[in-house]
């Protein structure tokens, strides 16, 4: 064949290749993580958080944990709930820098918000292994140290009897578990009661503040001196927003879409320095006190900032008032205790995260930022009944303490 | 006459090997230098926006053609033969890109080549040898700007760190093979990164008729690869004036291989000393798998084959070139994976609409003096779902600046 002819074939052929160029087409699989039979009361732009596959959340076993969580009778000697300490109009926080439990134990630390604790990746300040509500729930329910709720081996079946005598829970257990014959009298009563109580707190979602309508595109939902001090959270100068991020505004982040390839974050901010190599008072040392690193000496988890004008006092251990000292001591570059027993110079601490550096901020400056945290404000959720006590109108209920 | 006809003669000729100096020049050591300025009537994207090819990842150098005139490139070559059977070659090139910090000299070429017989080894910096589309620049294209599968498959310019054998017979055939250590895009340098190619390429001058045809095989592995035009490293929302909105770009990764294989053609026919007939036309499709990524630990797998390329015939009156390049673009992506809407979404690969992007040029070019060339083009655009029109005129000057002839 000739070199011509070959070269007419060639270019026919090719001329065909690119005249045979299919549509453009991208077909998308999300493996079914937007679709749950739940109602999570939350925007569509959230994704969904994880839920362990044997403990699927629904509204039975959403109802029956709140009715358990606001129950005195889950207590050692019926004296408090998990409300004591997780109150609704505080955003579930407390309001006290440390809580007692049902023995008069004062806890070592200040009450977390139970607002979107689903996408979390892990649950406490400082332990970095505990990443399941079902696991967490054990902790004060049945932990001695300190003493919570004060259930123990000894009286764990008074505890369910209480549980067990109440009509309510008949109703509430057989619906939240329906494979079983006597959910609240099996073995399996004690998993059912955690299963539940991980499941209201799973289902507690808060994406309905100011700055949500903001973002939403409702240019008028942040005042002023909320979107100045939006933008000062943002900057360079502050670094607020690298430990605070996202749409749950802390990095500890995990929900359906992520997979995260990096250690769940822990961070030493400055507030201690009691030796002056870097030493927080014990027990709280945070991520330390798992691991005994000297390294993880002071880490603790970045808390999300969605309804932070609600629970003061802050940080791990309550010392800090107002949100007008958390912003000084970040100002400071950590916090410089000249008396008491906890002295020293957290800004000198040897583990200190790299963002915490001293920045120049005015009184205007601080009194904007502080209008950006109270827009963080879902004033529908902690007022909202989905929430709310169910023993308000029973009179055979005690009033939490 | 006749020597003004060599420029568009070598346009439309060019090699695999476009880049290795020619063997046999009498020249000891040569300095070339080429500059290329182009005024362009419209931007492609709007100031603070993104181009992104629906169904695509780009990367590399790939900017968006801007309003007004620029500095399209630069160059200023260097090439030293040793002895008959080696050389040395170092060029420095500036090409103008979408943001000011990205537009600086770079060091594209610095390698040497060994030559023995049919044989050619080269090692260190170069560019691609296995696509004549690829191994052009500005300055040896009809057209002034990259055609629109290269900016997408590879980022526009290719150098990297990479070795090439290519063997060249006397019947017109040429193979070679090149590896990469993975600089230029779509691959990554990383331990897990790095490209090799394969290429073949057959030339026949008849009479009137000339004619070149190849294929390639390039296979790329990237590990993290970040676009870096916009993206890829600590970034944050870009500053736009009042009254204007940006976002920041999402800096989406990709991990994994890209293999594209290509066809390319050349046919000349010459009717008389004054006209001649010209067709181009190069072919590639690119298969992608691998995963898509973010910061914060979503992911998605994918699995993506995506064709484009270009048909330019054209006609050759004396010193003047009136070409047609018409380009189009096709993509299938499947995204696999709990995060795959959004990181669709934010790395560009989603196409909710199904665009095709496509583009045509019409171009005039005119080489007014040996070493200065005139062009203008009207370019209707659709890249983007949004079509767009924009005229080209610009200048083209190449020249051997300085030889020396001690041999």
């Amino acid at each position: 064949m000739h070199a011509d002819k070959i070269a007419v074939l060639f270019f026919l052929g090719l001329t065909l290749l690119l005249s045979g160029c299919p549509d453009s087409s991208t077909t998308v699989d999300d493996q079914g993580a937007s679709v749950s039979d739940f109602d999570w009361q939350m925007p569509d732009w959230v994704p969904l958080p994880v839920e362990p596959a044997y403990n699927p959340i629904t509204e039975e076993k959403f109802q029956l944990g709140r009715h358990l969580f606001y129950d005195t009778d889950l207590s050692a000697n019926g004296t408090i709930s998990c409300a004591s300490c997780h109150q609704q109009d505080k955003a579930f926080t407390d309001g006290v820098a440390r809580p007692a439990g049902a023995t008069g134990d004062i806890h070592p630390r200040n009450s977390q918000s139970l607002a979107n604790a689903a996408w979390l990746r892990t649950l406490t300040w400082g332990n970095p292994t505990l990443t399941e509500l079902e696991q967490q729930i054990v902790i004060p329910l049945f932990g001695i140290d300190p003493i919570e709720h004060g259930i123990s081996e000894a009286n764990q079946n008074q505890v369910l009897a209480r549980l067990q005598a109440k009509p309510a829970y008949q109703r509430l257990f057989l619906s939240a578990y329906p494979d079983q014959t006597e959910p609240l009298f099996n073995e399996l009563a004690w998993r059912n009661i955690i299963h539940a109580l991980a499941s209201f707190v799973r289902g507690m979602t808060s994406f309905n503040s100011d700055f949500d309508r903001y973002t939403a595109g409702d240019s008028q939902a942040l005042s002023a001196a909320a979107r100045r001090g939006m933008n000062l959270f943002n900057s360079e100068r502050l670094e607020c927003f690298h430990c605070h991020e996202g749409y749950t505004l802390t990095s500890s982040v995990r929900d359906r879409r992520r997979v995260p390839n990096i250690p769940a974050p822990f961070n030493n901010t400055g507030l201690y320095n009691i030796d002056g190599i870097s030493a927080y008072p014990a027990p709280n040392t945070g991520k330390h006190e798992l691991t005994g690193q000297a390294r993880d000496m002071g880490l603790f988890r970045p808390q999300s900032l969605r309804n932070v004008a609600l629970t003061a006092p802050y940080n791990h251990d309550g010392s800090v008032a107002t949100l007008r000292e958390v912003i000084l001591n970040y100002a400071a570059g950590g916090r410089h205790l000249t008396h008491g027993p906890y002295a020293g110079d957290g800004r000198m601490n040897a583990n200190k995260d790299p963002f915490i550096v001293s920045f120049s901020i005015t009184e205007d400056e601080i009194s904007d930022v502080i209008a950006f945290l109270e827009s963080l404000t879902d004033h529908a959720f902690i007022t909202h009944p989905r929430y709310a006590n169910p023993w308000q109108d029973d009179a055979s209920q005690d009033p939490i303490p | 006459m006749n020597r003004f006809l060599t420029l568009p003669l070598a346009l439309l000729s060019a090699s695999a090997l476009a880049h290795t100096p020619p063997p046999s020049t009498a020249h000891r050591t040569t300095v070339d230098a080429s500059l290329v300025a182009t005024w362009r009537s419209a931007s492609l994207v709007d100031d603070n926006a993104y181009w992104q090819v629906p169904g695509t990842m780009m990367g590399g150098h790939a900017w968006p053609a801007e309003k007004g005139a620029q500095v399209d490139e630069m160059n200023l070559g260097l090439s030293h033969r040793i002895d008959d059977d080696l050389a040395g070659v170092l060029k420095l090139g500036s090409h103008a890109g979408g943001m000011d910090d990205h537009s600086g000299v770079e060091l594209e070429h610095a390698y040497i080549v060994y030559a023995p017989g049919p044989w050619q080894l080269q090692a260190g910096r170069m560019s691609a040898g296995f696509s004549p589309g690829l191994a052009q620049h500005a300055a040896e294209r009809l057209a002034s700007e990259a055609p629109l599968a290269l900016d997408v498959f590879f980022g526009r310019h290719f150098h990297d760190d990479g070795a090439r054998l290519a063997w060249q017979g006397n019947q017109g055939v040429s193979v070679g093979a090149e590896v990469w250590r993975g600089k230029a895009f779509p691959a990554t340098d990383s331990n897990d990164g790095g490209a090799w190619d394969l290429f073949a390429q057959y030339q026949w001058q008849g009479t009137a008729l000339t004619f070149a045809a190849g294929g390639w095989f390039y296979s790329a592995a990237a590990e993290a690869r970040a676009d870096h035009r916009y993206g890829g490293g600590h970034q944050h929302v870009p500053v736009a004036p009042p009254g204007q909105n940006t976002a920041a770009f999402p800096d989406i990764r990709y991990t994994g291989d890209t293999d594209i294989a290509g066809v390319h053609a050349h046919l000349g026919y010459h009717l008389n000393n004054d006209w001649q007939l010209s067709l181009q036309a190069e072919w590639m499709r690119a298969e992608l798998d691998g995963t898509v990524h973010d910061a914060i630990g979503r992911q998605a797998r994918l699995d993506g084959s995506q064709n484009g390329g270009w048909v330019q015939p054209g006609i050759i009156w004396r010193t003047h070139t009136f070409a047609v390049r018409a380009e189009r673009l096709s993509t299938e992506n499947s995204l696999v994976g709990p995060a795959a809407p959004q990181l669709a979404t934010e790395s560009g690969l989603a196409n909710p609409d199904g665009h095709v992007p496509r583009r045509v040029t019409a171009l005039w070019r005119w080489q007014w003096r040996p070493h200065i060339a005139l062009r203008a083009e009207a370019i209707r655009d659709e890249s983007l779902p949004a079509a767009d029109h924009r005229f080209n005129i610009g200048i083209v000057w190449q020249q051997q600046i300085w030889s020396s002839t001690d041999r």
